[in-house]
């Protein structure tokens, strides 16, 4: 587990969608930077799993939480996402009823959290790319939520990868600016550098539980 | 998965599903639904009490309960309810139950080697209190030995 140290900070990250949207294979690629193709199971409950990462000179501990997307689970949800700072809703870009549940979930954190930022993201990606048919909601009809949920749209893929990192980097980064905008918090010595070499580097990686 | 097994539950969020399954206990029909939810709360209750409660309730919803879907769910409570109560011998037979089913789940292994862990680290824990006695005990008779032949 990655233990906050002094001057570091502390972000709580929820995954939220339908089941088989992916959301789990998400988190295993970007902390463990694998896919394993092993048979479906469902999450039990909520499992967690954190990261250390470094962006605009300061270390950010994600703390992530992969929620069930049974329905068994979905009244105990609010549970998980409480006080979480982001949200990223998975839908499967292939299944059409996966990104009415995103929708479900946007109106149910935007009711509950409205201060937790919202990252819309597509899995599956690379099923896309081989069958451009299979494509199940049309991209103008994801855009437009995207756009009045004022959120991030990515679509990934956790088998090659692809903006796997880009998404958990940005929620970093979008966190550490906000509080950097916030005039209230302590002065000095939460300084910030503009820019690091390591930037953006992963420092540290937990297994999942 | 030090976060998962100390994990505590909203005392809100615990009144909440407990009102539901209340509500349904004085209507004499308990859904699964209910129990689970409230169990769930329970295991992760702040006090041991709240876990045993817990625990009591998904036991009775594995015999219930006819259809396998919800099983491998209460396998995996069961088994972190018995893991907070440092019961590791129910913890673990649990995990392994669930295992059985799905040998590759992932919460499920990490919860295993989390018990193994603790048994192992209580086992050590163990040798060395019994260890500590042993020289305890060595030094006492020692001292006796000692005060015997002085006063003789």
């Amino acid at each position: 587990m990655n233990k906050r140290k002094e001057g570091e900070l502390d972000l709580k990250i929820v995954l939220l969608g339908k089941a088989y949207a992916g959301k789990t294979c998400l988190v295993q690629r970007y902390v463990n930077q694998m896919f394993t193709d092993t048979p479906y199971q469902n999450t039990i409950g909520a499992a967690y799993a954190s990261a250390r990462v470094k962006v605009h000179g300061k270390t950010v501990i994600l703390n992530i939480w992969d929620t069930a997307g049974s329905e068994r689970y979905q009244s105990m949800s609010r549970i998980y996402y409480r006080g979480a700072k982001a949200a990223v809703l998975c839908f499967d870009l292939t299944d059409p009823e996966s990104f009415d549940k995103a929708r479900y979930w946007s109106g149910e954190l935007e009711r509950n959290e409205p201060n937790c930022l919202i990252y819309l993201c597509g899995t599956k990606k690379d099923m896309v790319d081989i069958e451009p048919g299979s494509r199940a909601t049309p991209v103008s009809q994801v855009q437009s939520l995207a756009r009045d949920l004022r959120s991030e749209l990515y679509e990934t893929s956790s088998t090659t990868g692809e903006k796997v990192n880009e998404v958990f980097m940005k929620i970093a980064s979008d966190f550490v600016d906000n509080i950097k905008n916030m005039p209230l918090e302590k002065p000095s010595t939460d300084s910030f550098r503009i820019s690091q070499p390591s930037d953006g580097q992963r420092k540290g990686w937990c297994s999942s539980c | 998965m030090d976060r998962i097994v100390n994990e505590i539950c909203d005392e809100n969020d615990l009144k909440k599903f407990q009102v539901l399954y209340q509500e349904q206990v004085k209507r004499g029909v308990v859904d699964e639904k209910a129990q689970f939810e409230y169990a769930w709360c329970l295991i992760r209750g702040k006090a041991h009490s709240d876990t045993k409660k817990g625990i009591a309730l998904l036991e009775d919803l594995f015999r219930r309960i006819k259809e396998d879907e919800g099983k491998r769910d209460y396998l995996f409570c069961l088994s972190l309810g018995y893991t907070r109560l440092k019961e590791y011998e129910d913890a673990l037979k649990y995990a392994k139950a669930l295992l059985k089913v799905e040998p590759e789940n992932r919460q499920a292994q990490s919860l295993k080697h989390y018990i193994e862990d603790k048994m192992k680290k209580d086992g050590l824990m163990g040798m060395a209190i019994v260890g500590g006695a042993a020289i305890a005990i060595g030094g006492l008779v020692g001292l006796g030995v000692a005060l015997t032949k002085k006063l003789n």
